[in-house]
């Protein structure tokens, strides 16, 4: 399997501070990532490296093109949404469509008016007249619309409600994404989407805290939860995290087997969420 | 003749029209076009004042108090005339739109984020910011010449309409070769016009390029402040001198000047206004091109800011 993006020793500075140290990550073609880290971790960084804009040291090739170089080469193959905001506020749904036409080899203009037709979306619209969820609607029409082989989102539910968010989402996930195609997607609300994920990258001051397939998961990690009075048998075993809910401790184990754990408590597989949780603390986050 | 075709589509391969330059091509038009749905005013504002210009002989009333031309070819001296005097206002405001326009252009697209939409797209820094420059140095002032015609055109017919109406014999007449060497010359200086305020356009758009926040006040104060600083540390005024030189050189080396258009009680012959002007001189000018180089640099650096620049 070729790899999307491969990145080695990928290293940022603005300053004193380190948006990205010494990054290296792997994604293989087919795979939805889910990027997720605190505000100011460095993955806005890392993903405008990825797309060419902005500078940086160290090795990179995203489906074999050094971004730095080959810029434009490299976009007509890769698409990305920014966040909601950066479409054009003057700009009318048809000048969008014409405009993507004209300039994208790859663009299908009937693909992303059928798309635009199951929303309420109308094609003399200006984007300052449509709602935050409709310009995000519409950026992901144009988006589909093209035969990108790697999407990166940035923040791409930024602001919208949930029905706006699932509908999102859930179009991502139908009617675009298949074994050809690459998602690196960062977002907040992890929660919401930990089930998209195939794989997850967390990142921490700049530095990659974890890396893994969502499968693997399950494997490395458990989650033990076991009465109050049990913790000092948990803690014996060394948890890397540990939780009080309800009277009841949560602990997260790294490359425990199961049957020593299960025979404290209540086993299973900690949800993204809790495991980034964990990690951000593990790593000193805030 | 088949051969022989091949031969030379072989010698000069670059001439041939390959699917990559026929792409780049329908890219430069649409990028083109684009920059016309976002500033609207660089075709409604000289729109305006070129309808406003074409109908204004509907909006007088009093008397035209000309001295009579009963000669034929001062009444063709007089429409050229008319033909430069209306082009005045609308080089005015297309001064007003372009500058503002290039000042704008990369600093709004920064601050609004929209650069990032733009840069999702297949289209190279170069081919962006060139589009920029073929819209404000090409694009907008062709177009300002043929609205310029348009409105000449409107002009003299209303006037001598308005005239006929009262019995009083046309005053401009119209000679077609002189009309065509009137607006060639015209599109000359506008030509000539592009080029050599190119630096200073090439300036404002590498400020729009750069500036983190009010590239207006970023692009008038080096020009302020910096001849004023070497009044006071060195008490020379060289730059003072470049920058009025800068302004409007080229037009005495076309004898701009030194053409009478009109004296006190007659109108010169016609054809004097093209004859008076160097316009081999002045498109042979040295300075011309070394500006024209640095605009070309100023672009270039621009497009390197454009393409690095990380504040979005």
């Amino acid at each position: 399997m070729t790899a999307v993006i491969e990145a080695r020793g990928l290293t940022k500075s603005y300053g004193a501070t380190h948006a990205l140290d010494n990054v290296s990550l792997n994604v293989g073609a087919g795979r939805i990532v889910g990027l997720i880290g605190p505000n100011g971790a460095g993955k806005t960084t890392a993903l405008k490296a990825i797309l060419g804009l902005t500078t940086f040291e160290g090795e990179l090739r995203v489906l074999g093109i050094d971004p730095r170089a080959q810029r434009d080469a490299l976009m007509s193959e890769v698409c990305f949404i920014a966040d909601v905001a950066v479409l054009p506020r003057w700009l009318k749904v048809s000048q969008a469509l014409s405009f993507c036409a004209g300039v994208h080899p790859r663009f299908d203009r009937a693909r992303a008016e059928d798309f635009l037709r199951r929303t309420d979306i109308r094609m003399t619209s200006r984007v300052r007249e449509l709602s935050k969820g409709m310009v995000t609607q519409l950026h992901l029409a144009l988006i589909m619309a093209i035969d990108a082989r790697l999407l990166v989102l940035d923040e791409p539910t930024l602001g919208l409600d949930l029905l706006y968010r699932r509908k999102f989402y859930d179009t991502l996930l139908n009617d675009y994404f298949d074994k050809q195609r690459t998602i690196v997607l960062t977002t907040h609300q992890v929660e919401e989407v930990e089930n998209l994920f195939t794989d997850v990258i967390f990142i921490n001051h700049g530095r990659v805290v974890l890396a893994a397939a969502v499968e693997e998961l399950g494997q490395r990690y458990q989650q033990l939860t076991l009465a109050g009075e049990q913790a000092a048998r948990g803690r014996a075993l060394r948890p890397f995290y540990e939780r009080e809910v309800f009277g009841r401790v949560a602990m997260l184990f790294e490359d425990r087997s199961a049957a020593e754990l299960g025979a404290l408590g209540e086993l299973r597989t900690p949800s993204i969420a809790d495991l980034f949780v964990a990690k951000m603390q593990e790593t000193g986050s805030t | 003749m088949n051969s022989t075709f091949e031969a030379a589509a072989a010698a000069a391969p670059s001439s041939e029209p390959s699917p990559a330059h026929a792409a780049t091509g329908r890219t430069l038009l649409m990028l083109v076009r684009r920059e016309f749905w976002e500033n609207r005013y660089l075709w409604c504002a000289p729109l305006a004042v070129a309808v406003l210009i074409a109908l204004s002989p509907l909006l007088g009333h009093g008397e035209l108090h000309l001295p009579p031309f009963a000669n034929a070819d001062s009444r063709v001296a007089l429409s050229t005339l008319v033909q430069w005097a209306l082009l005045i206002p609308l080089s005015l405001v297309m001064v007003i739109c372009v500058g503002y326009y290039l000042l704008d252009c990369l600093y709004t697209e920064r601050r609004d984020r929209s650069i990032l939409f733009w840069k999702s797209l297949p289209i190279s820094d170069r081919l962006t910011v060139g589009s920029k420059v073929l819209v404000a140095l090409l694009v907008v002032p062709l177009g300002v010449c043929a609205l310029g015609v348009l409105a000449h055109v409107v002009f003299s017919a209303l006037i001598d309409a308005r005239l006929a109406l009262r019995g009083v014999p046309a005053m401009l007449g119209f000679n077609l070769l002189e009309w065509f060497r009137t607006e060639l010359a015209l599109l000359l200086m506008m030509l000539l016009a592009m080029l050599w305020y190119a630096p200073l356009s090439a300036y404002l758009l590498l400020i729009s390029a750069w500036a983190r926040r009010s590239p207006f006040l970023w692009a008038a104060l080096p020009l302020a402040v910096a001849p004023l600083l070497e009044r006071i540390v060195f008490g020379s005024h060289y730059l003072w001198s470049f920058l009025k030189y800068r302004q409007n050189g080229i037009w005495h080396t076309l004898a701009l000047g030194h053409t009478h258009i009109i004296s006190h009680d007659r109108v010169l012959p016609v054809g004097t206004l093209l004859d008076d002007l160097n316009f081999r001189e002045a498109f042979t000018d040295v300075d011309l091109w070394l500006g024209v180089a640095v605009a070309v640099a100023l672009v270039l650096l621009a497009v390197r800011v454009r393409r690095y620049r990380d504040d979005s």
